[in-house]
């Protein structure tokens, strides 16, 4: 399987998007933990919680399952806020903004808002010039919890497109052609999706992968689904001296030609991590949010605009 | 302890050597004075360095002290000055402290200490490379490498560029030319001082024409020095192939050095159509070696009206003295860079080319992806899902007796 870190090699993987260690906790976000309350009536009605994933079953069944899951979300609220479905919606709607607007409180804690369809950002422009240039998302790393020990041999048997390798890899490589991704699928439930080319194309990516694996009989659910990483890249049209960029600004800059061709530039503010190249082509990488990779860019390219004329 | 004859005490010459306890003692026999008391020392030496009686050493654990006495003679070999290995000493203890190299593999932690040399000699800007200490410590280069980014990361070094003027200097003392020997005639030999002036000078040239950013500084020095001992006497020297050089010098002929040498050729090349008194010779990329010494004292003249510049204004007002194709398209004001490689191609015999890197010269050819388009633009990520979509993906109960057979799961 390929990442589209199309220009940087294996070794250069600042953010090694395949970060399944990662405590599946989302909301160690500082912006809700204020607003989020503890609910304090469990709600016990989930008609309006959205169950698009789940199969199209009868009648008779359906009415257990939802139960069954009512169950589940019951005791998922009882034990940490974070742990629904809803911290998965709230936190699309933050990537729609920015660090100073309010957050939307929740309005009450077992319902869902309605959810708005993600348009996709137009970066901000400052009163000063910008450069008119957009970096294009590249790849999407994302994670979502199944919640149901799976059986891998179980899998790569009944699906087409899944591969099982275990001496080379503990887990499933499962492929889609449409969002075009692939899956990291774990014996756990964890799962990892990449190669959306936009946050929106991840979940529904996942999505389907979930649905995969329920219609092969696992009770999977959807449990907090997370963009962990975000790649974009784009071109400024001039060649840049990386020497001069790696003198002025050394305290961000690695520039080792003897490793790679590319100066790695980690920029603090976002905190994003860019392969800037000769040729003017940049990639930036490690974002959790659409909005820091632009950014990013904005950040830097004054920066390179000062390299552009040659000695 | 016997010296002495007398007790001070009453006079008495009956001096005894005695143990109390485990402390020697010259004692007086009649009255029982203390003439002098032992020192605390073994019977192997007189001497007790004070690490090896404090425990200083004791602290440090086994794999440290083994790790710096690696880095101690790693810098001995290379010859560094003394100041240079106390510092990497000390990154080197600040770096095994550290979670992220406490636990690492023994070849790692011998890695990590020649990445602290290497650090260290940047830092100073002492030039040596990473295929130096690799070769010295038999390491792999990409494991180097990992084991020098993370230090870089984790330790929170600024390491200065390379010089490339000092790695000029470094690499040709290890060339062997520089004298008459069995292996090298002596229409070969060249003196040192101006063979190092002249490479100088074209890796300058080589930093101004873009070949430099982002490529592997040693097989530029390699092919800038061939060039450079062919140009002191071309005479002798024109038939002798870049390989043959290296193997009489005693070098490593680097793989990608026959490509920078092309490279270099071409920038000459371009220069030396610019020169007016070798437009009669016809000048090619061999014998264009013979003319180095006056493309290289009129370099900065040539390099001007060889290339044109990224500058759109600039290149148009050079355009009507030069008289050569210099207006870019009309296609509107779009960047000259842009304008120049298109018609890169149909310039190369005719008039100046764009001065840009190699990469934007000649472009390969990539597989674009396409923009998102606008259907793509208006997923949303909770559209429902179909079952014959996800039912595409399962295989038949035919399939799966097939596959249990064939693969006996």
């Amino acid at each position: 399987f390929q990442d589209d870190l199309s220009t940087s090699p294996e070794l250069f993987s600042p953010m090694s998007p395949y970060d399944v260690d990662l405590p599946i906790q989302t909301t160690e976000d500082v912006l809700f933990g204020s607003q989020l309350n503890q609910p304090k009536e469990l709600p016990t009605d989930f008609s309006s919680v959205d169950l698009s994933f789940l199969p199209d079953i009868t009648h008779d069944n359906k009415e257990q399952n939802l139960s069954e899951d009512g169950h589940e979300m019951q005791k998922e609220l009882d034990g940490s806020i974070s742990r629904n479905e809803e911290s998965g919606i709230f936190m699309d709607e933050s990537s729609l903004s920015y660090p100073d607007t309010t957050q939307p409180s929740p309005e009450a804690s077992g319902t869902c808002p309605p959810l708005t369809p993600m348009t996709p950002m137009t970066p901000v422009t400052p009163a000063s010039e910008s450069s008119g240039i957009v970096p294009q998302l590249q790849n999407i790393v994302s994670t979502v919890n199944l919640a149901c020990k799976l059986d891998l041999k179980n899998i790569a048997l009944h699906a087409r497109n899944a591969e099982y390798n275990p001496k080379r890899f503990a887990a499933v490589i499962m492929r889609i052609r449409e969002p075009r991704t692939t899956a990291l699928i774990f014996s756990s439930g964890k799962m990892v999706c990449t190669g959306a080319k936009s946050e929106e194309q991840s979940r529904l990516a996942a999505r389907k992968y979930a649905r995969v694996v329920q219609k092969l009989g696992f009770p999977a659910k959807f449990l907090d689904f997370k963009i962990q990483n975000m790649v974009g890249s784009c071109d400024v049209r001039f060649p840049i001296r990386l020497e001069g960029l790696v003198l002025t600004h050394q305290q961000f800059s690695s520039y080792e030609p003897e490793l790679f061709p590319g100066l790695i530039y980690r920029m603090v503010k976002p905190r994003i991590v860019l392969l800037i190249f000769v040729s003017g082509k940049v990639v930036l990488t490690g974002a959790k949010e659409r909005s820091e990779i632009y950014e990013a860019f904005e950040n830097i390219y004054p920066i390179l605009k000062g390299f552009k004329k040659a000695s | 302890m016997a010296a002495q004859g007398r007790c001070p005490g009453c006079g008495s010459a009956a001096l005894v050597e005695d143990a109390h306890y485990a402390q020697q003692q010259l004692v007086c026999a009649a009255c029982g004075c203390v003439l002098a008391e032992g020192l605390l020392t073994t019977t192997y030496a007189e001497e007790v360095a004070y690490s090896q009686s404090t425990g200083q050493k004791e602290q440090l654990s086994r794999c440290l002290q083994r790790g710096i006495r690696r880095v101690q003679d790693l810098c001995k070999v290379l010859q560094l000055p003394r100041v240079f290995e106390e510092t990497a000493v000390s990154y080197f203890q600040r770096a095994l402290q550290h979670p992220s190299f406490h636990l690492v593999s023994l070849e790692k932690k011998e890695l990590l200490g020649g990445c602290c040399v290497f650090v260290t000699c940047r830092q100073h800007n002492w030039p040596v490379t990473m295929g130096t200490i690799c070769s010295l410590l038999y390491a792999k280069q990409e494991l180097f490498a990992s084991v020098y980014l993370s230090l870089q990361k984790e330790l929170e070094l600024s390491v200065p560029a390379l010089s490339l003027a000092d790695l000029v200097k470094t690499h040709l003392n290890s060339f062997r030319l520089f004298q008459h020997t069995a292996d090298v005639p002596a229409r070969f030999v060249e003196d040192k001082e101006k063979m190092v002036a002249r490479t100088m000078q074209i890796v300058e040239l080589a930093s101004e024409t873009w070949l430099v950013t982002g490529r592997h500084p040693v097989p530029i020095v390699t092919a800038a020095a061939f060039l450079s001992w062919q140009s002191l006497q071309p005479a002798a020297r024109l038939t002798c192939t870049l390989a043959r050089f290296c193997k009489l010098a005693g070098v490593d002929l680097p793989p990608p050095a026959h490509l920078r040498l092309k490279e270099l050729l071409e920038i000459l090349l371009r220069m030396a159509s610019q020169l007016a008194w070798l437009r009669v010779f016809n000048v090619d990329k061999k014998t264009v070696v013979k003319y180095i010494g006056d493309l290289l004292q009129h370099r900065i003249f040539l390099l001007k009206n060889a290339f044109c510049l990224e500058d759109g204004e600039k290149q148009r007002a050079v355009a009507p003295g030069e008289g050569s194709p210099g207006s870019p398209p009309a296609a509107g004001g779009a960047a000259q860079e842009e304008g120049c490689p298109s018609e890169g191609k149909r310039w190369l015999k005719d008039g100046p080319r764009p001065l840009l890197p190699p990469c934007l010269i000649n472009p390969r050819k990539r597989l674009r992806t396409a923009a998102p388009s606008p259907s793509d633009s208006a997923i949303t990520g909770d559209e429902p899902i179909s079952d014959s979509e996800i039912e595409q993906y399962l295989r038949g109960p035919e399939e799966i007796r097939a596959f249990r057979k064939a693969k006996a799961w």
